[in-house]
């Protein structure tokens, strides 16, 4: 269930085309009109970067150009597809499903008359941008110009202000409605292009100057740009503290909170320190850095996972072997260490493509232990795991985490209703829960059954059997009294059982119980319903 | 054109988890021995320790596969093509 409220949450391209309106004010539409009227001449040959949903693929298409559509979303291109198809415009338009990083190794030099990047800096790492600016110069054409259309911060104090107030309503609001949430406005789109040598000029700027369109055309000189690396200690605080409860409780609800994605130095590594790579969760992040800060001197390279944890995000697709190559080249790795090898999360390997990092890099990947706390170890023993390394576990400590992070989930779709609808019995419903839930993480190992579901039945039992002592010590209840709450227990037992069996690591994912806990649900419903009419009660 | 924009629906969500359910049980490790040249990249990557080494052989043996809980990660690092994740 948590899946379908989080795929739900979930930005879906037609949201975030609709988000991109409505943070726009609609001028986006205007924009995209100017550009493919102004800057498109028939047969020039367009890359499109980051080209979304196709609205202004179709566009410049539609205008007579041939056009490289790119994006990192499959859905996004999916989307796209359908659009350019329906206006019968698929024999100028070429589909390319890449990280912004590969576009070198795609397209051969001087491919493009124009690229646009169209709300898609302001997205982008530092580190992206970097690379970018320094391969547009090879895959223009002699005369090529860049087309940048962004949000950008205004200059003045009274328009800034101003644009401060509306991005933080519309933000809050195009949340609301897409549930798309649109990165920062770049501070100066022009300084970014200037600094890279490129001569720009502002073309028009839209609702206070917030929204610009620059040319960019590049210098007859290569800017070289200096190395960015960041540094990342193990340093607990009270922002620190804040953090590990909000990630305790809102775990597996989105947003989820990001480290920026990039590399970075903890101790004092030098060429031939060990380079780890991991995702880009927060606690993730700091988890990893815990583990090592003050043991050993190496180099992290953090790669965007939209936020999610190693094993989900690979699992998901968000951490494949393209974000991975796209980090070591847009860290530029190789200026940095002496060696070519990448140390990855064991966890990572049912979605990152060894293979394909070895053959596009030329990097040695190895895989390394399961748990952060063994990479000290690991590099000790010179890269050699030892079977507990290899393993993942799941110790009580981590069940109660689990457990506390799926239940301050399902309290809220539980409880709320009971303390709306049937309020008396909202503490005795609690405590069913929690106590339900507590019992089962505690002696899951213990508790037979090869998966939740049929773990559901023995538990079932015991809660029941826990309620029939209750009720004969307790005070007297009306028999219609214990048979509800006999239902409603069997009903949390199978729930909390099957939900449950999605975080843990040694079961396949509580979808594969769907099935059972609708038929079980209904079963427990008609229970619920058709025996008190058939005994007569009342 | 907003009109024309829709949601996919949280009934579309549900049919396609309930699909994820039916497949998802019957996933099983289709391993062929004859293709394995032992990389043990399989037997490095596995979380829940279903290969085995045989040194003798110089190929992994699929020994748990009542472990396996179908990440997938055998299958997409063998680089022979020996493994595969499947209904």
């Amino acid at each position: 269930m948590a899946t379908v409220f989080m795929k739900w949450l979930e930005t879906n391209p037609k949201d975030y085309e609709r988000g991109i309106r409505l943070i726009t004010l609609g001028r986006i539409t205007r924009i995209r009109e100017k550009i493919a009227a102004e800057y498109v001449k028939p047969g020039n040959q367009v890359l499109d970067l980051g080209s979304g949903t196709g609205e202004l693929t179709r566009m410049i298409a539609a205008a007579g150009a041939q056009v490289s559509a790119v994006d990192a979303s499959p859905g996004m291109l999916d989307e796209a597809e359908e659009k350019i198809q329906a206006a019968e415009l698929d024999q100028q338009v070429r589909f390319h499903q890449l990280d912004a990083a590969m576009i070198d190794e795609v397209f051969e030099p001087q491919s493009f008359d124009l690229i646009i990047c169209s709300m898609v800096f302001s997205a982008l790492q530092p580190e992206l941008q970097r690379y970018l600016l320094q391969t547009f110069p090879q895959l223009l054409t002699p005369n090529g110009k860049v087309v940048i259309v962004d949000e950008s911060l205004p200059k003045s104090w009274f328009n800034r202000s101003l644009y401060k107030l509306r991005r933080g309503a519309l933000t809050v609001l195009t949340w609301l409605l897409t549930r798309t949430i649109f990165s920062q406005p770049l501070a100066d789109t022009r300084a970014i292009f200037s600094k890279a040598g490129y001569n720009t000029q502002l073309i028009s700027s839209y609702l206070g100057s917030s929204l610009t369109i620059f040319e960019a055309q590049p210098g007859s000189v290569p800017v070289e740009f200096h190395q960015l690396v960041g540094r990342l200690h193990h340093a607990p605080s009270l922002l620190t503290l804040f953090k590990d409860l909000l990630e305790l409780f809102f775990r597996i609800m989105p947003p989820y909170p990001k480290t920026k994605a990039g590399l970075y130095a903890v101790g004092q590594p030098d060429a031939q320190s060990a380079v780890l790579v991991t995702g880009n969760y927060d606690l993730t992040v700091r988890r990893l850095v815990k583990a090592i800060d003050g043991k050993l001197n190496a180099w992290v390279l953090v790669v965007d996972t939209a936020g999610i944890n190693v094993w989900c995000s690979a699992g998901a697709g968000y951490f494949s072997a393209e974000k991975v190559i796209s980090a070591i080249k847009t860290a530029r790795l190789d200026k940095v260490v002496s060696h070519k090898t990448m140390i990855l999360p064991q966890l990572a390997a049912n979605g990152v493509d060894g293979w394909k990092i070895r053959e596009a890099t030329g990097c040695e990947v190895t895989w390394g232990p399961v748990r952060a706390e063994d990479i000290p170890g690991y590099l000790d023993r010179q890269g050699q795991k030892t079977e507990d390394m290899r393993l993942v576990r799941f110790p009580l400590l981590d069940r109660l985490e689990m457990l506390t992070a799926v239940l301050s989930f399902y309290a809220l779709i539980i409880l709320l209703p009971v303390l709306f609808f049937w309020r008396e019995n909202f503490w005795p419903v609690t405590l069913a829960l929690v106590g339900i839930g507590l019992f089962y993480a505690i002696f899951l190992p213990w508790i037979p059954g090869k998966d939740g579901l049929v773990k559901s039945l023995p538990l079932s039992l015991i809660v029941l059997a826990g309620y029939l002592v209750y009720s004969l010590l307790g005070p007297p209840a009306s028999l219609q009294t214990e048979f509800n709450w006999g239902v409603g227990l069997v009903g949390l037992s199978v729930f909390t059982a099957a939900e449950l069996q999605g975080c843990s690591p040694l079961m396949r994912g509580e979808q594969a119980n769907w099935i059972a806990e609708g038929i079980i649900a209904i079963v427990l419903g008609l229970i619920y319903f058709l025996v008190p009419a058939t005994l007569g009660w009342n | 054109m907003e009109d024309q924009i829709t949601n996919p629906s949280i009934r579309d969500l549900i049919m396609e988890h309930l699909e994820l359910a039916l497949t998802l049980k019957k996933l099983r490790i289709y391993f062929d021995p004859e293709k394995c040249t032992g990389v043990w990249e399989c037997l490095q990557v596995c979380p829940v320790g279903c290969w085995e080494a045989d040194q003798a052989l110089g190929k992994v043996i699929y020994v748990h596969a009542e472990r396996c809980i179908a990440c997938g990660a055998c299958g997409l690092q063998c680089p022979e093509g020996a493994i595969e994740l499947r209904v």
